[in-house]
């Protein structure tokens, strides 16, 4: 208890520290205490921190600031729920894509379904998934499509980290005209296909590691 | 000189290498005086039973106890100063962070005069990473190693004006702008 009790104080000057001459006092004060409540429910703490002091760099006000964090907040309660909902001892890393992919649109129920329908995959893919399912969605694929897409190219036994190639080609099929939710229904179908049967001949495989740049 | 400051020979004859036959006549009565206060000492052996009792009580004392109450404050001290020290030294590890991936980030501002990009990875710090001029036709760009994860962020022009990356997509930023997303 008492040890507890430490950590979560060293936590609280951690937070502290962190924000300081970097936020108001009056959104230091508030993060602190949502950041030692997190902290307290197993979640991460640094989009947290990282909101406060974005909202601070972009000269917004306290109040909007503190809001603002306060949604975090919540997006991160709810993104531990569907991980928990999906059978993942989640850890705070998981959490936060979570967030992250709720944030850009993707619904709770989509990461529950998403993680139901992975294998015995380790953590550090649930993140790698989670961020690109959340930047599919951030692309206009809809969230249902969006996690369709991610579960069929796993099936597809290529490594994980070909997960992030998957927005520059539904960008690239939106380029040819397709709608985001198109794109994302062909390549998932495409995916299913080549579960099934393997890749089919002559056709070029997808890069096996993500592009290096933004802008390639 | 003190008081009993000798002669070296009476202090040879008092060390016992002469007798006082051996001195001087004129030292005679010196050695005699000498050797008459050294038989008055008392040479019995001083008795100190106290000290190697109590030394020997305290070489076989059996350790005290540490006490029980003070056994969690001890250990939650220790691991405060575990974490104090955790948080102290050494680089912050980003969570999740591999090999460093290269990013090349681009920005047609024309009319800009300054330009840096700032998001989750350099603390959303608008000095931090600034673009350059690249040509005379108004592209910046800036060349940064990043962790793999997700990443948000977005370009600063003339230090005011927070700008998304048209190239990529972006995400609400709370603030009623846009974010945005890179992820590697």
């Amino acid at each position: 208890m008492i040890l507890t009790v430490l950590a979560l104080l060293g936590m609280q000057q951690g937070i502290a520290d962190r924000l300081s001459g970097r936020v108001p006092a009056d959104v230091g004060a508030v993060v602190e205490s949502l950041g030692t409540s997190a902290a307290a429910r197993g979640l991460p703490i640094d989009p947290l921190i990282q909101k406060a002091i974005e909202g601070s760099a972009k000269g917004v006000p306290s109040a909007r600031v503190i809001a603002a964090v306060r949604l975090v907040a919540m997006q991160l309660d709810t993104a531990a729920a569907a991980l928990r909902a999906g059978g993942m001892i989640s850890d705070t890393l998981a959490i936060a894509a979570g967030a992250f992919a709720i944030n850009a649109g993707m619904d709770a129920g989509d990461i529950t379904n998403l993680l139901m329908r992975r294998g015995g995959q380790t953590t550090v893919n649930v993140r790698l998934e989670l961020n690109v399912a959340g930047t599919l969605v951030a692309i206009g694929v809809p969230s249902a499509e969006a996690a369709d897409l991610v579960s069929a190219s796993l099936q597809t036994g290529r490594p994980a980290t070909d997960l992030l190639s998957l927005p520059s080609l539904v960008q690239g099929e939106v380029a040819r005209g397709a709608t985001p939710a198109q794109a994302a229904a062909g390549l998932a179908r495409a995916a299913a296909a080549q579960a099934r049967h393997g890749p089919p001949p002559g056709r070029p495989q997808p890069p096996p590691h993500p592009p290096s740049s933004p802008h390639p | 000189m003190s008081e009993y400051d000798f002669h070296p020979l009476v202090k040879q004859l008092l060390d016992g290498d002469i007798t006082i036959a051996d001195l001087p006549a004129e030292l005679r009565a010196e050695g005699e005086e000498a050797l008459r206060l050294l038989a008055a000492v008392d040479r019995s052996p001083v008795a100190l039973p106290a000290i190697p009792q109590r030394v020997m009580r305290a070489l076989t004392r059996p350790p005290q106890r540490f006490p029980r109450w003070l056994l969690a404050p001890a250990l939650a001290l220790a691991a405060a100063l575990v974490l104090w020290l955790g948080r102290s030294h050494g680089p912050m590890a980003t969570p999740g962070s591999e090999a460093a991936i290269t990013v090349h980030f681009v920005l047609s501002a024309p009319g800009a005069r300054a330009v840096s990009v700032a998001g989750t990875f350099n603390q959303w710090d608008p000095r931090a990473s600034p673009l350059v001029r690249a040509g005379a036709n108004g592209m910046w760009t800036a060349t940064l190693k990043l962790p793999a994860g997700q990443h948000q962020y977005a370009f600063v022009v003339d230090g005011v004006r927070w700008v998304p990356d048209p190239a990529a997509p972006a995400v609400d930023d709370g603030y009623g702008r846009r974010n945005s997303v890179l992820t590697l």
